[in-house]
Parts: C-alpha cells; sequence; structure tokens
C-alpha cells in the first residue's frame, strides 16, 4: 500500500507568543484532490511551508510520500510542485528560463528542463509570452506563471496556496480544468482556499482549520450533510397555522408559516421534500411552488470556525471578511 | 552527469547569466574606477613618486587594485544576489528543491568568485593600457586570485544572508570592507610603517592577499607566499563550512 501524500502528526509551530500550528493532525490519501479551508490566519500557509521546509515546525512530525520532511527534505521537496500565493519569481530572467531553472534545480538535463518549460508553457497558455520577464505580465498571466512553475517538474503532490485570489472568472475556470486534469492522471492536489465553491466544487475530501489547529476533515457532502436545509412549499389556500405534516421524522427540525409558505427546516432536505409533497396532498393543501436550498459547506464552514462564532479579532485577521462562496472575483 | 550535479550547475548557471547579461552594472564599473585609479595614483602621483619595491609606482598598486575590485565583486555578487532573493522571495525556488545545502553554498559560491575572477581580468587589462603587467610567479598569483575570490564570495554569501535591507549590505562595504583595503598595503609598502603598525598590519588579511597577488606578478613579497596561500586557504574553507552551517539552520531563510 503506498504511503499517504501527506501525514502530520501534531505538527506544532508558533512565533513568539503567536501559535501558527497547534497540533495539526492531518492525512492526505495519495492520488486525492484534497482542500484545506480557513479564515486568514487559520494557519494553512504555515503548514504548507513546513512541507516545503520555508517553517521549521517546533514539534510533530511531517512525511510527504513517507518521505520525513527535514530528515529526508530531498525526496520531500522532489515529491512537491508549490504554487505559492504570493508572486515570488525571479524578475531577472524570461519566464522560459525561470521555469528551466525550476527543472535544473530538480536535477533535469538542460534539454529536458527546456521540454518540459515548453510543455508546462504550454498547458497554462503562456508560450507566446515565453520570452517576456515576470514583471512585464498582467496580474492573472502572473498566476499562471506560478502555476506552470509548479508544474514544471511534474510533481506527484501538487500544492496550490490560494490560486484563485483576485484573478477573474475566465482564469479561475481555466485552473480548475488543468488542476482537475493533472489530478485525473494521478497528482496528488493540496488546495488551501477560502473560495468555498472551489472546495465544493473540486475537493474530494476537505480539511477545516482554525486556529491553527483541523476542526474537521470530512467530504463537502458530508459535511453539507450536517447542516440544515430549507424546504419553502408555496401554497394556494395557506393555512393559518403551519399543518402537522412532518410528524415522526426526526430529520424535521422546525415547520412554519411564512406568509403563503409553509417552510421546512431539515437535514436532508432533498430526502424528505416528496413525503412532505404527499402529507401535504393528503390533507388538501395545494401545492404552488416548491423550493429546496441547500445548506451551504460555507454555513457548515462558518459554524465549526471561529469566523462563525465572532471569535475572529479584526486586528488579527483583518480579511476575515473574504471569505466568501461567491468565488472571489473581483 | 548526476541529478545533483544538474542541480549545482543550473544554480551557477543561473548565477553567472545574472551578472553577464547586465554588462554595464557589473563589468563597466569597474573599468571605469580602474581607470581613474591608475590615472591618479600611476600617472599623476606615481610620477613623483618614483619607484617602489625597485618596480615603478603603478606597477606597485597594479596587483592591490586587481585584489580590491575582485574581492569587492565577488563580495558584492554573493551578498546582492542571496540577499535580493530573499528580499523578494525568489530564492524559495532554490530553497523549497531538493539540493543539497552543499551543493547550493557550492553554487553561490563558485558563481560569486568567477564574477572576482573576471573584474581582476578586466583590471589587468585596463592595467595594461598605462603599464606592462607581468607574471613572475603564475601559479601563486592564479592560486592567490581564486583564494581571495572563494573567501569573499563566501563572506558575501554571510552577508546576504544577515542583511534586513540593502542599507546593510552598504553598510558592510564601506564600512567593512574599504578600512581592510586601504590599511591592506596595496597603495603603499609596509616597509615605510614604524615597526608597531607594521606588526598590527599583520592582522589584516587583505595585506596577505594583495602580498601574494603582488609576488605573483612582480615577484616583489614581505610576507612568505606559501604561509599567506596556507592561512587564506584555511579561511575560505572555514568560510564555507560555515555557509555551509547556516543554510542547514536556515539561517536568514527559514521561519
Amino acid at each position: 500500500m503506498s504511503p499517504p501524500a501527506i501525514a502530520v502528526r501534531d505538527l506544532r509551530k508558533s512565533y513568539g507568543d503567536v501559535v501558527a500550528l497547534d497540533g495539526v493532525d492531518l492525512t492526505v490519501p495519495a492520488g486525492s484532490f484534497f482542500g484545506l479551508l480557513g479564515p486568514n490566519g487559520a494557519g494553512k500557509t504555515t503548514f504548507i511551508e513546513t512541507l516545503v521546509g520555508l517553517v521549521r515546525a517546533d514539534g510533530g512530525e511531517a512525511t510527504v510520500f513517507g518521505h520525513d520532511v527535514e530528515r529526508e527534505y530531498r525526496a520531500a521537496r522532489d515529491a512537491i510542485g508549490l504554487a505559492p500565493q504570493e508572486f515570488n519569481v525571479d524578475r531577472f530572467f524570461p519566464i522560459h528560463e525561470v521555469l528551466e531553472h525550476k527543472a535544473g534545480y530538480h536535477g533535469y538535463s538542460r534539454t529536458e528542463a527546456r521540454e518540459r518549460a515548453t510543455q508546462a508553457l504550454d498547458r497554462v497558455g503562456l508560450q507566446a509570452k515565453r520570452d517576456q520577464q515576470f514583471s512585464q505580465l498582467s496580474g492573472g498571466m502572473k498566476r499562471r506563471v506560478v502555476l506552470a512553475r509548479a508544474l514544471v517538474t511534474d510533481p506527484d503532490l501538487l500544492i496550490l496556496d490560494e490560486p484563485t485570489a483576485g484573478v477573474d472568472v475566465q482564469l479561475r475556470r481555466d485552473l480548475w480544468e488543468t488542476v482537475t486534469d493533472l489530478n485525473e492522471s494521478g497528482t496528488t492536489v493540496l488546495l488551501t482556499t477560502h473560495y468555498i465553491e472551489e472546495a465544493e466544487r473540486l475537493c474530494e475530501e476537505v480539511a477545516i482549520m482554525s486556529r491553527g489547529r483541523v476542526v474537521e476533515t470530512a467530504t463537502p457532502d458530508a459535511l453539507m450533510n450536517r447542516g440544515t436545509d430549507r424546504i419553502t412549499a408555496r401554497l394556494r389556500d395557506p393555512p393559518a397555522t403551519a399543518p402537522d405534516v412532518a410528524a415522526g421524522d426526526d430529520r424535521v427540525e422546525d415547520v412554519r408559516m411564512e406568509g403563503d409558505s409553509l417552510v421546512v427546516t431539515a437535514r436532508g432536505g432533498g430526502l424528505v421534500a416528496p413525503g412532505l409533497v404527499r402529507a401535504l396532498d393528503r390533507e388538501g393543501h395545494e401545492l404552488v411552488d416548491l423550493d429546496v436550498s441547500r445548506t451551504s459547506l460555507e454555513e457548515v464552514f462558518v459554524d465549526l470556525t471561529d469566523a462563525g462564532r465572532g471569535g475572529l479579532d479584526e486586528s488579527t485577521d483583518p480579511e476575515a471578511d473574504a471569505l466568501t462562496a461567491d468565488g472571489g472575483s473581483p | 552527469m548526476s541529478a545533483s550535479r544538474v542541480q549545482v550547475a543550473t544554480l551557477i548557471r543561473r548565477e553567472i547569466l545574472r551578472f553577464v547579461r547586465r554588462p554595464y552594472n557589473t563589468f563597466l564599473p569597474p573599468i571605469i574606477t580602474n581607470t581613474l585609479y591608475f590615472s591618479v595614483f600611476g600617472i599623476i602621483l606615481g610620477s613623483r613618486i618614483g619607484t617602489v619595491a625597485g618596480v615603478s609606482y603603478i606597477q606597485f598598486v597594479l596587483p592591490g587594485l586587481v585584489v580590491l575590485g575582485s574581492i569587492s565583486d565577488a563580495f558584492e555578487n554573493a551578498s546582492f544576489s542571496v540577499f535580493h532573493g530573499r528580499w523578494e522571495d525568489y530564492i524559495d525556488a532554490v530553497t523549497t528543491a531538493p539540493m543539497s545545502h552543499r551543493g547550493v553554498v557550492a553554487a553561490y559560491v563558485s558563481a560569486s568568485a568567477v564574477r572576482g575572477l573576471l573584474t581582476a581580468v578586466l583590471i589587468v587589462g585596463v592595467g595594461l593600457v598605462f603599464t606592462s603587467a607581468p607574471v613572475t610567479h603564475p601559479f601563486h598569483l592564479v592560486g592567490f586570485l581564486v583564494v581571495t575570490a572563494v573567501l569573499f564570495a563566501g563572506l558575501g554569501v554571510i552577508g546576504g544572508l544577515a542583511a534586513t535591507d540593502f542599507d546593510n549590505l552598504t553598510v558592510m562595504n564601506q564600512f567593512i570592507l574599504r578600512p581592510l583595503v586601504f590599511f591592506g598595503a596595496v597603495f603603499y609598502s609596509l616597509d615605510v610603517l614604524p615597526p608597531l603598525w607594521r606588526t598590527v598590519s599583520l592582522l589584516n588579511p587583505m595585506v596577505y592577499m594583495v602580498d601574494g597577488v603582488r609576488y605573483g606578478m612582480i615577484g616583489v613579497t614581505e610576507i612568505d607566499p606559501n604561509v599567506s596561500l596556507a592561512v587564506l586557504t584555511g579561511a575560505a574553507v572555514a568560510v564555507f563550512l560555515l555557509n555551509l552551517a547556516l543554510f542547514e539552520r536556515g539561517f536568514g531563510l527559514t521561519e
């Protein structure tokens, strides 16, 4: 059985009095598309930087495909392609040379490195810009270069730290498509984001971090099933009080009238709705419209993190309100 | 070529291309500066000074100017390259790669030493416009130039790792390197100093470098060149090992 792409036990890191990682335990299966969610300041970037050696942990263990990130750092780093949130690209060279250098640092000969750089630029649609320097590119193109640099070494583990922060809708969809293709061809993807739509759409499993800890790990569906859905049934002749149409169904948490609509709050709303329609019909109510509004991952996320409890201090987390479900287009 | 060698060769190539492609910033300044040095010290003052240690004054200062330019550029190249990479974080492409610490240090040091040696060649070239440049002990000449360039490239790496802003690099150059150079017997012979100051001067490593290169070029020496070369080689090895320890600890690179 192959080792997990990432296995972390009790990982700890503090900066003075600030605890960035407070005993993180996490396993990312090989080949998975894994999301790491959390508000700013939750410890996501520190966690990633520990894997690649930019941050040295105070305690705990971290392995990448079975290789300890400190004792066997060369094997661990060889497996990783990192696209960081910040634009940390060498501005002295045209972008194709930046990619060739990165491939060379991973041991690819000049000929191989040149081929890989060409392939990576093709993949992100920047072949025409190959001779330009990073500073001459637009913001969206810069984001593509960072991704291309992560891909140029053909990594087994691709780490994307907020890859779509501040990019337009088209580029975001292009990036999603590229990364999904890579994952389908066997590359493990670790995606950190605070755009919930990305996690819902792309990830097989997500871990939610808050204040340096992993507070939950599950599939997006499993997380959403923990929340309550809202069923709204508009009736032709609405009664004054809510009819007793959900008796005995322990999935139903609340039934009430709102204007001409019966509003039912329930876990697994899609499963509750057919029974509700039949019950309304039995009792002689004529249904005009029915809407089932599923709980969003965002709502579960907010509920699980300190942001949902008003626990985030604005002074330490000025971008907490960046949490959004719309994908964050500028 | 093994993967490890490819990694080191790639970083050396990147480092050398960075300065070769910017000749107006890297090669033109030492040409202009040394043209001025030779004009003032060699032609204007030199004609009044006459001979020193049996050679013309311009020939006497030539080895010192070669050392001065070589070590300054070796130091500046390494310190700038490492610090600029840290400043803009693109050094992360190296530090997150599967390269050995030894390979990374070897690449930064050797590329900057190459810059120092190229500067030495340029200065000799400028000197040839004004005077002849004899080579009486070629092996000592090459040995001293290589060892001093490696030593100051290694010191530049330390500077690049320790600096917290660009002003720090200027301070290192102005307050450490320059005084050592100007009291390093570049422009005068140790014989002209009183005994006390002559002894004090022997604490300055620059004296051994200048004296060694002078021995290699014009055959004049005030200190046993083999002892000087051995001491400087030891210092270069010690600085390389210190570089290695700093990279292994992630000094200036890892949080």
